[in-house]
Formats: C-alpha cells, structure tokens, sequence
C-alpha cells in the first residue's frame, strides 16, 4: 500500500539545508526530467531539417556541432541523462522494495558515477572539427 | 525499516507504463548515446549516414519505439509533476489535453521526420 507525502514546496529555498539525501535525488530527478523532456521536442525540431533534403540536414548538423557552446550544452545533456538512467535504475530499485536500506548509498553512488562518466566523456565530446 | 513514499497511485496503468518505459529508456537511450556520441562522433554525422542506419528495419523500429516510449514517458513525467504541484479540476483537465495534443502532434512529427530519413518520404 503506497503512501503519499507532502514534500512541501521546493520553492522555499530556507529549507535546502535540512533537505535528505532522498529529497535531492526526487529534485534533481524531476530537474532532470523537466530538462530531457524539454530535449526531446528540440531535438525533433532539429531533425526535422531531414523534411528539407539530404543537403539542409547534414549542414544544420554539422553546422551546429561546430559550435563549442553546443558541445559543451551536450556534455550538460549527457550528464542529464546519465544522472536520470541511474537514479531511475535506484527508483525502480525502490519501487521492487530492493535495498531499501541502502537509498541514500545509493544516490550517492549515482552522483559519483555520473560525475565519472561525464568527466571521461569530455575529450570526445569536444573533439572533431570545430568551427 | 525504511519507509517506502511514491508519489505515484500503485496499481494504475500510468503508473505501470511509467514504469515499464523506462525500463527500455535506460537501455535504448544508452544505445542512442554511445553509438551517436562515442561510436559515430555527432560532428560527423551526415544525411546519408543516417539514412543507412534508418533503412535498417530494426534500428527504425527501435527508434520509432524510442520516440513514442520517451514522449509517453518524458510527458507523463510532466503530468505527475504538475499533479503534485497541487493542480486539480478544471486545470488538471485542461493540462491533460493540451499535454496529450502535445504528444500526439510530437509523434505525428518524429514518424514523417523519421520516414523521410529513411527515403520513404523523399
């Protein structure tokens, strides 16, 4: 039986400090999620330059990878999802009632890889030609 | 004992979907990643190099999945949000529709985008 919770209003910024690590995770989750949602309808816009023939696509593509502020937007992207991939692999955990006692471990680790992966991600996502 | 909070109603359909989407997401948004990022670099990509990925059955149709999975789930997100943020009656119904328009009309766009990717509409 599920139960509900009143988080109050994240608005309240006085509140940050006595936040949980499991307060975080569902901000930065929903932060998370706001942003990838938000992607998706750019990102079918972007693509939508494939309606305009084979020559509008691959030049509004490369076009926009030439620019360092793009890639350093995707690197923010990546660490977006990544972020979003593994805290909802810990809620799926959750939800399965599996390592309940270890949610707050769990966040943690989630953090640290994300940091990891996007940190090693760098060099390929800056490197090819460059405007 | 650890307390177990959702702020989802168990047992519906949204709530399963929800759920079972983003089972598929983690792993085909990961694919989606390494291999336009990591094995293919983004600043090469070109019209043609797309279209021979698209012309292959599988991939479109795991793209296509991708695209319905991730408006489905990414848009759900986003009414469960604003549900938890305290909206109700009239708004709630009004944000129902204009998210499932939303939707539709974002579908309805990747499907044409995707089909003139893999020739068919060109």
């Amino acid at each position: 039986m599920s139960q509900s919770y009143d988080r109050g209003t994240v608005e309240d910024f006085g509140r940050w400090r006595e936040f949980s690590a499991g307060m975080w995770a569902w901000i930065f989750h929903k932060f998370t999620g706001w942003v990838l949602v938000g992607y998706l309808f750019t990102h079918i816009a972007v693509l939508s330059t494939a309606l305009g023939g084979a020559e509008l696509y691959t030049s509004t593509l490369q076009g926009l990878e030439a620019l360092l502020v793009v890639r350093f937007l995707e690197v923010g992207l990546l660490a977006v999802a990544v972020f979003h991939i593994l805290n909802g692999v810990r809620l799926l955990m959750v939800d399965l009632g599996v390592g309940l006692e270890a949610q707050d471990t769990s966040f943690y680790a989630s953090m640290v890889l994300t940091g990891a992966i996007v940190v090693a991600s760098v060099p390929t996502f800056l490197g090819g030609p460059l405007a | 004992m650890a307390k177990h909070y959702s702020s989802f109603e168990r047992g519906g359909r949204r709530w399963l979907l929800q759920r079972l989407t983003a089972v598929f997401l983690i792993g085909v948004l990961a694919f989606h990643f390494l291999l336009l990022h990591f094995a293919n670099h983004a600043a090469n990509i070109t019209f043609a190099g797309t279209q021979a990925r698209m012309s292959q059955i599988g991939y479109f149709a795991t793209m296509w999945l991708f695209l319905v999975t991730a408006t489905f789930h990414g848009v759900n997100g986003v009414y469960n949000a604003l549900i938890n943020q305290g909206i109700e009656g009239t708004r709630k119904t009004a944000v129902k529709w204009v998210l499932v328009a939303a939707s539709l009309l974002l579908i309805a766009q990747g499907t044409r985008v995707a089909l003139a990717m893999n020739g068919f509409l060109q």
